[in-house]
């Protein structure tokens, strides 16, 4: 008997590891990229200021507003760079992506990592910087929302 | 005491052995799933670090990193089997009915100390881990994260109303104090789980805004606290008002011993089995502070009730003089000690002095046949004969057999029963000639219980045909 409960937890204990890894290599994707693929723009000292789309005066959309990625400038917080870039369509920010965030260590990622997906639904809600701080993730909120504000303005929204 | 050659088998103990060996597998099997549940949650706890990138953010090559993650992963395990904890102790009926109260506590003390280190650990883990990320040293790390607001306070004040918990649980430590003040303390631990939560959803990534580690985790809590507070405070307070008990009678049995019999409304809709106890607290002014595990000593299924309650302080003493008409209330029932729980065709019986109680309840309850309970009364001295007439006159009725053993027991030997009977070699086989076909059910003082259980043991009778019920004397 005890050794069915025994065979039991260990089953349970397995799947219950097998499912939480799989849905956190699921996610990793979405968290990693962020450090990585910050250098190119990290690198530049000043924050580029190249709409990589159609610029704010592109004639295309004029009416609704404009349309393109702005990138934010760098803020420095504590814990490292935090940056980010907006997507606009139309006026309307569609997107927000990390594009550095808070990669001081181990401890700084973890936590910027769960408080980005939070501060960009925010942001994509509210349409502006005027967004909540994420408990426990001061540092990256407050260089999220100097980031975002920055690529903001330079959108001309 | 004497003993009597093996009877015939009977026809009805083939069937009797199919029906309780059914009853039994069911209930092992719920208890397996039970423990299995119990085991998974903790993996799963530590598996929310996993799903939440845990394994993407550590880094063999970090130390720091790797000291967080053993922090986290401690703290995720440690605070899951708190929650644990306060399901053993919640009593709810489904844990009561599988495993019985003592064992569900038991297993609630078992698991204090490992989640205490835990939970210590997670501290210390993570205080070093972040220390070496910060490039600061513990003690620095120990007073930025001190300093770093409302919720590390309050985590760190939950700590140590723990630990404060699990000292004065130490049985050493325990034996110091009354049952009452230690219980009240022992409450303090809610206090201390409860304080950690905020740190818990604020500071970590783990359980970030949103997420669905963080659902889960709340749903722990509110599983947790929800089961204390449906089972262990909201419900005993129902069945108390919904059944009224109040003395009618307090007879005095012995000297130390009185009989306090209750009336109550739908008393059958109480769901108490004969064996069990419940916790009773008698409203009068000297004795409402003070509450009693004591079992019921007649079946708990008709019109009254009775309780036999031998003073072994000064709160049982008091009940001695209980009005008639005093209010009761009750946590409870409680146990496993009953009819219910029997694996075999059988029935034999051991107990010592007051240690009867429970069981004049469970043979009443009981439906026996001729031949199928055996049961051994002993007494120290004539004056621990407590309701030994109406026992014997009781399992004689339904066709058992009852002996007796009155004497102290000898100087220097480990033995269960009198001198007398010691001296002739009186075996437990001899007594119970099925034992082995059989459920022993003692009830008595501790040592002397264990010492029959020994006996038991040695005789091949499996552990789960044990059914053990200990006094403290």
């Amino acid at each position: 008997m005890r050794l069915r409960a025994l065979v039991y937890s260990l089953a349970g204990c397995a799947a219950a590891l097998a499912v939480t890894w799989e849905i956190g290599q699921a996610a990793a994707p979405r968290v990693t990229p962020a450090a990585p693929s910050a250098p190119p723009p990290a690198a530049a000292p000043t924050p580029a200021e190249t709409p990589t789309g159609s610029s704010a005066s592109a004639p295309a959309t004029s009416a609704a507003g404009p349309s393109g990625t702005f990138s934010g400038s760098t803020a420095q917080t504590s814990y490292g760079p935090v940056q980010v870039a907006i997507v606009v369509k139309a006026g309307r920010i569609t997107d927000v992506k990390a594009l550095q965030l808070t990669n001081q260590d181990g401890r700084s990622v973890a936590i910027s990592a769960g408080a980005a997906p939070i501060l960009r639904t925010e942001a994509l809600r509210a349409q502006s910087a005027k967004i909540d701080t994420v408990s426990g993730a001061t540092y990256t909120s407050d260089g999220y929302r100097t980031s975002l504000q920055s690529a903001i303005d330079k959108a001309h929204l | 005491m004497r003993t009597v050659a093996t009877p015939p088998p009977q026809p009805w103990v083939a069937e009797a052995r199919a029906e309780r060996r059914e009853s039994f597998r069911r209930r092992m099997a719920a208890a397996d799933l039970l423990v299995a549940v119990a085991w998974t949650s903790v993996a799963l706890a530590c598996g929310l670090f996993l799903a939440a990138g845990g394994a993407a953010t550590t880094s063999l090559h970090d130390v720091g990193s790797l000291f967080t993650a053993a922090g986290i992963l401690t703290g995720l395990a440690g605070t899951d089997l708190l929650l644990v904890m306060l399901v053993l102790a919640a009593r709810v009926p489904l844990i009561d009915r599988t495993f019985g109260h003592d064992k569900a506590l038991a297993a609630h003390r078992h698991i204090g100390k490992p989640a205490l280190y835990l939970l210590l650990a997670h501290a210390v883990l993570l205080t070093i881990g972040y220390g070496i990320s910060d490039r600061t040293g513990p003690i620095a790390e120990t007073v930025t994260l001190l300093t770093s607001g409302r919720d590390m306070l309050l985590a760190y004040l939950g700590l140590a109303l723990l630990i404060g918990v699990v000292i004065t649980s130490l049985t050493a430590v325990r034996r110091r104090f009354a049952y009452e003040a230690w219980h009240l303390l022992h409450l303090v631990s809610y206090v201390g789980i409860a304080v950690a939560v905020p740190h818990e959803l604020g500071q970590g990534a783990v359980l970030a805004h949103g997420s669905l580690e963080r659902l889960y985790w709340i749903a722990l809590y509110i599983v947790a606290f929800g089961a204390m507070a449906v089972y262990r405070f909201a419900r005993p307070v129902v069945v108390s008002l919904r059944h009224r008990f109040r003395v009618v009678a307090v007879e005095r049995v012995a000297e130390d011993v009185v009989s306090i019999h209750l009336a109550g409304r739908d008393i059958d809709r109480l769901g108490a089995e004969g064996g069990q106890f419940a916790i009773w607290r008698f409203w009068s002014r000297e004795t409402w502070f003070h509450a009693h595990p004591v079992s019921f000593s007649t079946a708990p299924t008709g019109g009254t009730l009775r309780l036999t309650i031998r003073s072994l302080g000064a709160g049982t003493a008091r009940l001695a003089d209980l009005r008639p008409g005093t209010f009761v209330s009750l946590q409870g029932p409680y146990g496993l000690f009953t009819d219910r729980a029997r694996t075999a065709p059988y029935l034999s019986v051991v107990t010592a002095g007051i240690g009867i109680t429970p069981v004049r309840s469970l043979l009443e309850d009981a439906d026996l046949r001729p031949g199928e309970a055996t049961v051994l009364l002993r007494a120290s001295d004539e004056r621990q004969q407590y309701l030994w007439e109406e026992v014997v006159r009781g399992v004689r009725a339904t066709g058992g057999t009852a002996y007796t053993d009155t004497g102290h027991r000898p100087r220097g030997r480990a033995t269960w029963m009198s001198a007398a009977a010691a001296a002739r070699g009186v075996q437990l086989t001899t007594i119970f000639p099925n034992l082995l076909q059989s459920d022993l059910y003692v009830c008595g003082p501790g040592p002397w219980a264990d010492l029959v259980v020994r006996d038991a043991r040695r005789a091949g009778l499996p552990r789960h045909r044990i059914h053990l019920e200990r006094f403290e004397a």
